[in-house]
C-alpha cells in the first residue's frame, strides 16, 4: 500500500521541556499525592466528627511557632526553585545552580523546624486516633519533604557539575513542578492540623 | 396498642394517605402464590411479619420486571444481530428512538420506581411504627454467638439469655444491636432484613411477628472462624406464653444444686459462664440458667439434646473448630452428672 | 447509507492483504535499522530489561491469567466444600483463608492487571504511538506486581494467608482479632501491588494525551481507548483511599496506632467508608475498559462505524464520575440515617442511564451491519446475556429494604458474579480471541473457541444462578458450611457442577491458546478486517509498532486506507533512536518529538528494592525508611545521565 507523507518530523523539536510527557507524568504524581492528601485530611475530620472531643481531653492543639516558620520557609524554596528555573530557561548555569542550592538549603531548614515542632507534639500516636493521624500526616508530608530534598540535591549536584545544557532542562522542569506541590500542599495541611483544632 | 396507631395514620397527612395506597398496591399480592411455594425456616421468600412480606413482595416486582427488561432487551439484540431473517436496516432515526427509548427512558422510570418504592417501604419497615414500642432487647453479637438481653421499660436488664430470641406476636420489638468485639450483623430473614451490630454503635432493628412461629437466622457479616455456625432461632408466641417464658427466663436457676453442679464448677465452667444462683458467673459464654429451656444449643448449631450436648462438651472442636471454648473429657459418671444437672435447667 | 453519512457495511477481511508491507515503504536497510533501534534484547538477562510496551503488556496479561487460574481453582476448592452441607474437606482456617485469597486476587491480581495488560498492548498501537511514554517505569509497574501478586499467593503455599476477606473489616482485621502475619501480608502487598496499577494509570494517561498520532484529535479516539483513559483517571483517584486505609490498619497492626481501635477514637466505619470509596469504583475500573473491548468487537464484526460515538463517550465519562459517589450502597446495613442512604440510592440506580444507553447503542451498531458471528463476537454476545442480567439485579440491590434483606447473602455473590465475570471476564475473552492473532501472528481455533464459549455460558449460568435463589433462602456468604434442613443443599450442589463445566471452558480456551501458538494458522495483519490502528502493524506487531508513525484522518483509518487505497503516514523520525510523535492534547497536532529510553535492569533493580521495603514491613517498621533510600538510591542510577553527555 503507498503511503501519502502529510506529517515531516525532521525539523520538530526534540528538546521541548514544557511540553515534554514526562512533565504531565508529573503531573500525574501530583493528582495521585494530592488524592493522598484530600483523604487523609478527610480522614481527619471524620475521626473529628466521631469524638465528642477533638483533640481529646487534656491534649492541647500543637504549637503553632515552628509550623509558621515552615509555612514561611516552604514557599520562600518555591521562589528559589522558580528563580532557578528561569535561569535554567534562559540558559544561565549558574542562577540555575545556585538557585537549586537555596532551595535545598531552605528546605532543609524546614525539615529541622519541623522536627522541632514533631518534638513538641502533646498527643503520641499510640494513645487516641487524634494523635495517630496528626502523626501519620505530618510523617507523610515530612516524608515528602526529604524526597524532594533528596531528589533537588541530585539535580543540585548536576547542575554545578553543568549537565543542564539548554537541550536538558526537563529533569529541572520536572523537579519544579514537584517542588511547588510539595511546599504548596502544606496549606490545608497547616490549616487542617494546626487552625481547625482552634475553631473547631 | 398496635391496631390503634395504624388506625390513626390511616386519616394522617395526605403524603401519608398517597403511600399507604402505594404499600397496599404492591402488597395486592399477585404473587402469593409464588410465596407460598418457598417453605423455609430462614427464607426471605417465606415471610412471616409484614416487614419481611413487603420486601418479598417488592422482590417479586422486581424480578417481573427485570425478566420483561431483560427479554426485550436480548429480544432486541437478536434482531438487531440478525439472529432472523428479514430484519431491516435501522434508520438513523430510529436508532436514536431505540437508544432514547431503550437507553433513556426506560432506565429513568426503572430509577424512580426503585426509588419510590424503596423509600416508601424502607421508611415503613425501618420505622418504629408506634411510638413507645412496648419491648426492648439488647443484642449483643459475640465471637460466635449471641447474648440476649430483655429490658424493662427503664432500661433495667430483665433477663439474659443466648441464641434464642422470644418475641410476642403483633408487636413491635426494637432490637439494639451491640458488639463488643468484631462487627456481626443480625439477620432473620422471615421477620426482617438485617442490620449490623458494630461496636461503639448501638443500631437499631424492629422485629414484628405477624404469626406464632419458629425460624433461625444467622450472622451476616464475616466475623471470623465460625462466622458460620452464629446462628440463633426466633420464637414467636402469644403474649401470654411470652409472659411466662421471660419470667422464667428472669428468675435463678430452676434446678436444685445436684452432683453435676459441682462437676460444672471443678471443670471451671464458671469461669465463662454464669448460672444464676450458683457461683457460676463467667461472663464470656452464654448464660446457662435456664439452658434446657433453649431448643437448640451451639448457636443454633445442633438440636439440644442429652446426647448432643455431651458430645459438644467433649469434643467442641468437631463441631465447631475454632470455638473458643475447650473440650472437656469428664469421668463417664462425672459427665452423666453434669448432664442430668444441665438438663434440668429449665 | 443516510444523511450523516454512514457508510454501508460490508468489510470482507478476505479482501485485505495478509500483509500492508511494512518492509517495502521505507526499504529493507531502514526498516532492519528501525527494527534493530527499537529491539528487545533476549536472553535471561535480557529479559529483565525489555522496556517495550508489547513485550510489558503481554506479560501484565499472561501474569494475571495465571493468578486468575490459580484463584479459579480456590473457587472451585470453595465449591467443592459447599456442595453438601456440613462437608468436612475443609476446615474454617483454610477456608476463611482460600476465600480471602481468592477474592483479593481475582480483584488486585487477575481483573485490574489483566485490563491494563490489555490496555498497555493495544492502547499504544490504538493510538498509533511507536511506545508509551514512560517505557522504564511501565517495566517497574510489572515487576512490582509479579513480586507482590507472587509473595502475596505464596502467603497461602505456607498457610500464613490473609483470613479476614478481601474486604478486611476492623476490628476483625486488628491485632486483638487476627493474630499472625496474614493481615500484614494483605495490607503491605495490596498497597505494593496497587503502586503498579498507578504508575500504569499515568503512564497509560499520559500516552493517550500526548502520544496520539498526528491527527487523532480526541473526538477521533477509539472507543477502547477513551474507555482505557477513563479507567486510568479512575485509578488515579480510587487507588489513593485503599492505599491510605490499608496503610492506616498496617500502622495499627504495627505500630499501634489507634484509628479503628474504638476505645481511643478510632472508628471501624472509617474503614469501610475509605474502602469502598475505593471499592466502588474498583468494580467500574474493571468494566470500563472491558466496555471499549466490547465496543470495538462490535464494531469490526458488525463491519460498520459505531452508532452513537458521542453518547457512549459520554457514558463511560458519566460511569467513571457516578461510581464515585455510589460506596455507600454496601453500607445499608450499617445503621447510617436513611435519608443518606436514600440519596446513594438514586445514586446507585443513576448507573442504569448510561449503562443502558450503551447497551442500546451496541444494538443499534449491530441492526445495521452484517454481523459476522466469529468468536470474539461470541463472546460479546454472552456478555450480553450474562452482564444484562447482573445489571438488573445489581439495580435491585440498589432498593434500601431489598438490599437489608440479600446484602452479604449468595443474592449478591450471584450478582456481582454476574456483573463481573459478565463485565470483564467474557469481554477479556472475547478480546483475547480477537487480538490473539495481533500478539502472536497465529490464529486460534474456531471450532475450540465456540466449544469454550458455550461451556463457559452454561457452566456460568449454571454455577451463579443458584445462587440469587439460595440468597433469598437466607444463605449468607463467606460461610465455610451450612447446617442440614435448610433446604440449600440442592442448589450448593448444582452450582458446585456448574463450576466444573465452567472450569472445562476455560481449560479449553487455555489449550486453544498453548496448541494455536504453534499449530495456528498464520495471521494476516488484519484478520477481523477492523478499523483501528493496531490492526496496521504487522502481526506481531513490529518492535517499532509502525514503521512509519501514522497520521489519522477519521475514526476509521483503516478502512479510510483501503477506501484511498494509500496510506497517510509520517515522515523525518529518526531511525537510530527510539523517536516518536508528541501531539497537542486536544487535536493532535504536532507539537515535537520524543526520544524513549532503551532497555536497561534498573526498573527491575528498584523494584526489587521496593520489595524489599515492602516485604519487611509486614515484620517491621523500620522496613519503611530502610525501603525508601533503597528505592532512592537505585532511582538515582535509574536517572544518571549515562552517555557522555557533555559530547554533542
Amino acid at each position: 500500500m503507498k503511503a501519502r507523507v502529510l506529517v515531516d518530523a525532521s525539523d520538530i523539536d526534540r528538546f521541548a521541556p514544557h511540553t515534554h510527557p514526562l512533565w504531565w507524568g508529573i503531573l500525574g504524581a501530583v493528582a495521585i499525592e494530592a488524592a493522598v492528601v484530600a483523604t487523609l485530611l478527610t480522614s481527619y475530620f471524620y475521626l473529628a466528627a466521631q469524638n465528642p472531643a477533638w483533640p481529646p481531653e487534656g491534649v492541647a492543639p500543637p504549637d503553632l511557632f515552628w509550623p509558621t516558620v515552615v509555612l514561611v520557609l516552604l514557599p520562600l524554596s518555591s521562589f528559589t526553585m522558580w528563580w532557578a528555573g528561569k535561569g535554567s530557561d534562559r540558559g544561565d548555569q549558574r542562577q540555575l545552580s545556585i538557585g537549586v542550592t537555596a532551595s535545598v538549603t531552605l528546605a532543609v531548614l524546614a525539615l529541622v523546624a519541623r522536627s522541632f515542632q514533631i518534638a513538641e507534639f502533646d498527643a503520641s500516636w499510640n494513645d487516641h486516633a487524634y494523635g495517630s493521624i496528626l502523626w501519620v500526616i505530618t510523617g507523610f508530608h515530612y516524608t515528602h519533604v526529604v524526597s524532594a530534598v533528596s531528589g533537588t540535591a541530585v539535580v543540585a549536584v548536576l547542575a554545578w557539575r553543568g549537565y543542564f545544557t539548554p537541550e536538558r532542562q526537563l529533569g529541572v522542569v520536572v523537579d519544579t513542578v514537584y517542588w511547588y506541590f510539595v511546599a504548596g500542599v502544606f496549606l490545608p495541611i497547616y490549616l487542617v492540623l494546626y487552625i481547625a483544632p482552634r475553631l473547631l | 396498642m398496635r391496631s390503634e396507631g395504624k388506625a390513626k395514620r390511616g386519616f394522617g397527612s395526605p403524603q401519608e394517605r398517597v403511600r399507604l395506597r402505594l404499600l397496599r398496591l404492591l402488597s395486592s399480592a399477585p404473587f402469593a402464590f409464588l410465596l407460598s411455594g418457598c417453605q423455609g425456616i430462614q427464607s426471605a421468600l417465606d415471610p412471616a411479619s409484614r416487614d419481611a412480606r413487603l420486601v418479598a413482595e417488592l422482590s417479586w416486582w422486581m424480578f417481573t420486571s427485570a425478566v420483561f427488561i431483560y427479554i426485550v432487551t436480548i429480544g432486541l439484540l437478536a434482531v438487531g444481530a440478525g439472529l432472523f431473517r428479514g430484519r431491516k436496516r435501522l434508520s438513523f432515526r430510529s436508532s436514536t428512538t431505540l437508544v432514547i427509548l431503550g437507553g433513556v427512558c426506560a432506565p429513568i422510570i426503572a430509577i424512580i420506581a426503585i426509588g419510590v418504592s424503596g423509600v416508601a417501604i424502607g421508611d415503613e419497615t425501618e420505622g418504629a411504627r408506634e411510638a413507645g414500642t412496648a419491648l426492648t432487647i439488647e443484642v449483643v453479637g459475640k465471637q460466635w454467638w449471641w447474648e440476649l438481653r430483655y429490658l424493662d421499660e427503664a432500661g433495667e436488664v430483665i433477663a439474659v439469655t443466648a441464641n434464642e430470641l422470644h418475641l410476642p406476636v403483633g408487636e413491635r420489638a426494637r432490637l439494639e444491636l451491640l458488639s463488643d468485639n468484631v462487627i456481626h450483623s443480625f439477620w432473620a430473614p422471615n421477620l426482617q432484613g438485617k442490620t449490623d451490630a458494630i461496636p461503639g454503635r448501638r443500631n437499631v432493628l424492629f422485629a414484628e411477628p405477624a404469626v406464632e412461629g419458629v425460624w433461625r437466622g444467622q450472622c451476616a457479616e464475616f466475623c471470623g472462624k465460625q462466622h458460620t455456625l452464629m446462628g440463633f432461632m426466633v420464637v414467636a408466641e402469644p403474649r401470654d406464653e411470652f409472659n411466662a417464658w421471660l419470667e422464667r427466663q428472669a428468675s435463678d436457676a430452676l434446678a436444685p444444686p445436684a452432683p453435676g453442679l459441682d462437676v460444672f464448677l471443678d471443670l471451671g465452667c464458671g469461669g465463662c459462664h454464669t448460672i444464676r444462683g450458683t457461683p457460676a458467673d463467667g461472663q464470656k459464654g452464654p448464660d446457662l440458667t435456664h439452658l434446657a429451656s433453649r431448643r437448640t444449643i451451639a448457636a443454633a448449631t445442633l438440636p439440644n439434646s442429652r446426647g448432643n450436648l455431651g458430645g459438644w462438651i467433649t469434643d467442641t472442636h468437631e463441631v465447631k473448630p475454632g470455638a473458643l471454648m475447650p473440650s472437656f473429657i469428664p469421668e463417664p459418671q462425672d459427665l452423666h452428672d453434669l448432664l442430668d444437672y444441665l438438663e434440668a435447667l429449665h | 447509507m443516510t444523511a450523516v453519512g454512514i457508510e454501508t457495511s460490508g468489510h470482507d477481511p478476505a479482501l485485505e492483504p495478509s500483509s500492508y508491507g511494512h518492509e517495502a515503504a521505507v526499504g529493507r536497510e531502514a526498516f532492519e535499522r528501525i527494527e534493530r533501534t527499537w529491539r528487545s534484547p533476549a536472553g535471561f538477562v535480557g529479559w529483565f530489561t525489555q522496556v517495550n510496551h508489547s513485550a510489558i503488556g503481554l506479560r501484565f496479561i499472561v501474569t494475571a491469567f495465571v493468578f486468575f487460574i490459580l484463584s479459579g481453582l480456590l473457587g472451585l476448592a470453595m465449591r467443592l466444600q459447599l456442595a453438601m452441607p456440613l462437608n468436612e474437606m475443609l476446615s474454617p482456617e483454610a477456608y476463611n483463608q482460600i476465600m480471602t485469597v481468592h477474592g483479593t486476587a481475582m480483584m488486585f491480581l487477575f481483573a485490574i492487571p489483566a485490563m491494563e495488560g490489555v490496555a498497555i498492548y493495544v492502547a499504544p498501537l490504538m493510538v498509533g504511538a511507536r511506545d508509551m511514554a514512560f517505557p522504564r517505569l511501565n517495566a517497574f509497574g510489572y515487576y512490582v506486581y509479579l513480586i507482590g501478586g507472587s509473595a502475596f499467593f505464596l502467603s497461602l503455599a505456607l498457610g500464613m494467608a490473609p483470613d479476614a476477606g478481601w474486604f478486611n473489616y476492623v476490628p476483625l482485621a486488628n491485632k486483638t482479632f487476627s493474630e499472625g502475619y496474614g493481615v500484614d501480608i494483605w495490607t503491605t502487598m495490596i498497597t505494593f501491588i496497587e503502586l503498579s496499577a498507578l504508575t500504569a494509570a499515568v503512564e497509560l494517561i499520559v500516552t493517550i494525551m500526548k502520544l496520539r498520532a498526528p491527527g487523532m484529535s480526541l473526538d477521533r479516539m477509539p472507543i477502547f481507548v477513551w474507555a482505557v483513559l477513563v479507567m486510568s483517571f479512575m485509578i488515579l483517584f480510587a487507588m489513593p483511599s485503599v492505599m491510605v486505609a490499608s496503610a492506616f490498619l498496617m500502622m495499627d497492626r504495627l505500630v499501634d496506632t489507634q484509628f479503628f481501635i474504638v476505645e481511643n477514637g478510632g472508628s471501624p466505619l472509617l474503614w469501610q467508608h475509605l474502602f469502598w470509596f475505593f471499592g466502588h469504583p474498583e468494580v467500574y475500573i474493571i468494566l470500563v475498559p472491558a466496555l471499549g473491548i466490547v465496543t470495538s468487537i462490535v464494531v469490526t464484526f458488525s463491519g460498520r462505524p459505531l452508532f452513537g460515538y458521542t453518547a457512549l463517550v459520554l457514558a463511560i465519562t458519566g460511569i467513571g464520575m457516578v461510581s464515585f459517589g455510589l460506596w455507600v450502597h454496601h453500607m445499608y446495613t450499617t445503621g447510617l440515617p436513611f435519608m443518606g442512604r436514600s440519596f446513594f440510592m438514586a445514586a446507585s440506580s443513576m448507573i442504569a442511564i448510561p449503562s443502558g444507553v450503551q447497551v442500546y447503542c451496541w444494538i443499534a451498531t449491530l441492526w445495521g451491519g452484517k454481523v459476522r458471528f466469529a468468536t470474539p463476537m461470541l463472546w460479546v454476545l454472552a456478555f450480553f446475556g450474562v452482564f444484562i442480567a447482573g445489571g438488573l439485579t445489581g439495580v435491585m440491590v440498589a432498593s434500601v429494604p431489598f438490599d437489608r434483606q440479600v446484602h452479604d447473602s449468595y443474592f449478591v455473590v450471584a450478582h456481582f458474579h454476574y456483573v463481573l465475570m459478565g463485565g470483564a471476564v467474557f469481554p477479556l475473552m472475547g478480546a483475547i480471541y480477537y487480538w490473539f492473532p495481533k500478539a502472536t501472528g497465529r490464529m486460534l481455533s474456531e471450532r475450540l473457541g465456540i466449544g469454550s464459549c458455550l461451556t463457559v455460558f452454561v457452566g456460568f449460568n449454571i454455577t451463579f444462578f443458584p445462587m440469587h435463589i439460595l440468597g433469598l433462602q437466607g444463605m449468607p456468604r463467606r460461610v465455610y458450611t451450612y447446617v442440614d434442613g435448610l433446604g440449600w443443599g440442592n442448589m450448593n450442589l448444582l452450582a458446585t457442577f456448574g463450576a466444573f463445566l465452567l472450569a472445562l471452558g476455560f481449560a479449553l480456551t487455555l489449550f486453544n491458546v498453548v496448541r494455536s501458538l504453534r499449530h495456528g494458522a498464520v495471521a494476516p495483519d488484519n484478520p477481523w478486517g477492523g478499523s483501528t490502528l493496531e490492526w496496521a502493524t504487522a502481526s506481531p506487531p513490529l518492535n517499532c509498532n509502525f514503521i512509519q508513525q501514522p497520521v489519522v484522518e477519521s475514526r476509521r483509518p483503516m478502512w479510510d486506507w483501503r477506501e484511498a487505497g494509500s496510506r497517510t503516514v509520517v515522515a523525518g523520525l529518526s531511525e537510530d533512536r527510539r523517536e516518536t510523535m508528541v501531539t497537542t492534547l486536544l487535536d493532535a497536532r504536532p507539537q515535537s518529538v520524543m526520544v524513549l529510553p532503551g532497555p536497561t535492569p534498573w526498573p527491575f533493580v528498584s523494584a526489587v528494592a521496593a520489595s524489599f521495603g515492602f516485604i519487611g514491613l509486614i515484620f517491621s517498621p523500620w522496613f519503611f525508611p530502610i525501603g525508601f533510600f533503597a528505592v532512592f538510591a537505585t532511582m538515582v542510577f535509574w536517572f544518571w545521565p549515562r552517555h557522555p553527555w557533555r559530547k554533542k
